[in-house]
């Protein structure tokens, strides 16, 4: 078990090339809380800065404006500290270097002065959560296909059982199914390990199923920040801002339509049985 | 970790006079420029030539802070260069300093010295600050264009160079992200001995050794999907013409090399 990390950003803003003809505001004054143990999404269209504000919350990137705190601890140049967060970008498997999946998955607990056992134990349960049985871990990284790549990537993420996960649109590029079990993973792991886990996404029904807390970003301003739920049903603001809302939402909106009668949006099964049921009782 | 701020052979968007000179004949007068700045051999010389630079800079409005990013990694070559002439030269003494002397006839030499290099290194970064990279292999590869009937693949010399001056700023996005995500693994890149410090930069230089084998493997196929086959009979779409502007580039920088060398020919 391990407590999940407190994020904050203060005012923080973020110019690439400050001061060059070439410069370009990716994030303004971006006030944050994030609280421990919390589910975030990340949504926005292309270059609103999604993958900007999660460099920032991660402490990898300076801010060129504000601050950011983890745990109330203001983050300094060098970075936070070493195994309180893991950070996946967009290709995780463009990290990988090692001769065998294991060793690769080791790296970054092999770093943090863990003894042996232990390195290996946070290996088996990293590669078992990202879906990689036993007989993955004496194979050669580049055999791998691009899925399987990718799990590893994240399983060497993972390994490092941080505080807080920051995770760039970790199911690009993965099959359907791939992509379910991913998130269906990653809240399994948050709900387990008690990490605070945030994750851009461009996919509203991945979003849907993952957060708790929705973050909405428009050309670096934050435009939405609330429960999940409610920002993902409201259709109109989701357009606004260039996003689908999640397919759910779109049928109840069709079926209102087709049945002249008001429908709540709904995001689970069991809201969809419900909100049938009462067009039915309406009949 | 400030991949992102690098300047190397940066082109800054503009619509100068100096930015709509033909790249050929920026190119052909840089390398004159450079030449001669070699064969100016007194102060006077090398002063006519740095204000023509500086004219070409405000012609380009070229921002200073950025000259200074240009500049940056020369700085200390320049004053190394400095420092050992001025007192391992010889000469007339001027003071002592320890067991070191500073010497007249250094200190003069390696002033010379350090703002001959300074000079060298502004010139190129003008004449890469105003010419897009594109412009300027296609400058360079109609230069070399005549040496083709002598079997010398020029054409092909210009496409390696279009090709590795476009991934520049490709890769160093990527190195900044793996840089980053290893960072974040407890990667270490910034302690250690020689040889640790090698060995730590595996886990960063193996994935980006990766990344552009990737990237070249792909560019191979895109290319090849699009008919690629070598530069023979192949024409351009932009057409470099010379024009009122190239002939009146040509005098200024006539008159400025020339002058410089005969200024300058003590």
């Amino acid at each position: 078990m391990c407590l999940g990390l407190r994020l904050e950003l203060d005012e923080a803003g973020l110019v690439y090339q400050p001061g060059l003809p070439f410069s370009a505001t990716a994030l303004e004054h971006v006030f944050l809380q994030v609280e421990p143990g919390e589910r975030v999404g990340i949504a926005g269209p292309v270059g609103s800065g999604k993958s900007s504000l999660l460099e920032l919350l991660a402490g990898i990137t300076p801010p060129t404006s504000g601050q950011v705190l983890h745990d109330g601890q203001p983050v300094g140049r060098a970075g936070p500290k070493p195994g309180t967060i893991g950070l996946s970008f967009q290709a995780p498997e463009n990290c990988l270097f090692e001769n065998t999946v294991a060793a690769d998955v080791a790296f970054g607990p092999g770093r943090l002065g863990l003894d042996k056992e232990e390195v290996a134990r946070r290996v088996r349960s990293a590669l078992e959560a990202t879906g990689l049985d036993e007989s993955f871990e004496q194979r050669h990284p580049f055999s791998l296909s691009g899925g399987e790549q990718r799990r590893v990537g994240l399983a060497g993420v993972l390994a490092l059982e941080p505080r807080a996960l920051f995770l760039d649109e970790p199911t690009a590029y993965l099959d359907p199914a791939a992509r379910l079990d991913l998130i269906d993973r990653l809240v399994e792991l948050n709900e387990e390990s008690g990490a605070t886990v945030v994750m851009v996404g461009h996919d509203m029904d991945e979003l849907s199923r993952f957060a708790q807390r929705l973050l909405i970003l428009d050309a670096g301003r934050m435009v939405a920040d609330g429960p999940a739920p409610g920002l993902l049903a409201d259709a109109g603001l989701l357009r606004d801002h260039g996003l689908e809302p999640p397919g759910t939402v779109t049928l109840a909106g069709l079926i209102s339509r087709a049945a002249s009668l008001p429908v709540e949006p709904f995001l689970t099964e069991e809201q969809a049985v419900e909100a049938l049921a009462r067009i039915m009782e309406g009949r | 970790m400030q991949t992102g701020n690098m300047v190397i052979g940066l082109f800054i968007p503009g619509d100068s006079l100096l930015h709509r000179v033909d790249p050929r004949s920026k190119i052909v007068f840089s390398f004159a420029f450079a030449v001669a700045l070699f064969l100016v051999s007194s102060f006077g010389g090398l002063a006519l030539m740095a204000a023509g630079l500086a004219a070409g800079l405000a012609v380009a409005r070229i921002p200073p802070s950025w000259l200074y990013r240009g500049l940056k990694p020369v700085l200390l070559l320049a004053l190394v260069t400095f420092l050992f002439q001025a007192f391992l030269r010889g000469g007339a003494p001027i003071t002592s300093l320890g067991p070191l002397t500073l010497y007249r006839e250094g200190v003069r030499e390696g002033a010379f010295l350090a703002l001959r290099l300074v000079l060298l290194v502004l010139s190129s970064t003008l004449l890469t600050f105003t010419t897009p990279p594109v412009m300027l292999t296609d400058g360079l590869s109609r230069l070399m264009a005549p040496l083709q009937r002598l079997r010398f693949p020029a054409y092909e010399l210009a496409l390696m160079m279009t090709i590795a001056l476009r991934y520049i700023p490709t890769l160093l996005q990527e190195l900044d992200r793996i840089l980053k995500a290893q960072l974040a693994r407890g990667a270490d890149i910034r302690r250690g001995g020689l040889v640790k410090r090698a060995r730590n930069l595996v886990p960063v230089l193996l994935p980006l050794f990766v990344i552009s084998f990737r990237h070249a493997d792909e560019l191979a196929l895109a290319m090849e999907s699009r008919c690629y086959r070598g530069g023979r009979g192949r024409t351009a779409r932009r057409q470099l013409r010379l024009g009122w502007l190239d002939a009146a580039f040509a005098f200024i920088m006539v008159l400025l090399i020339g002058g410089g060398i005969w200024v300058g020919r003590l």
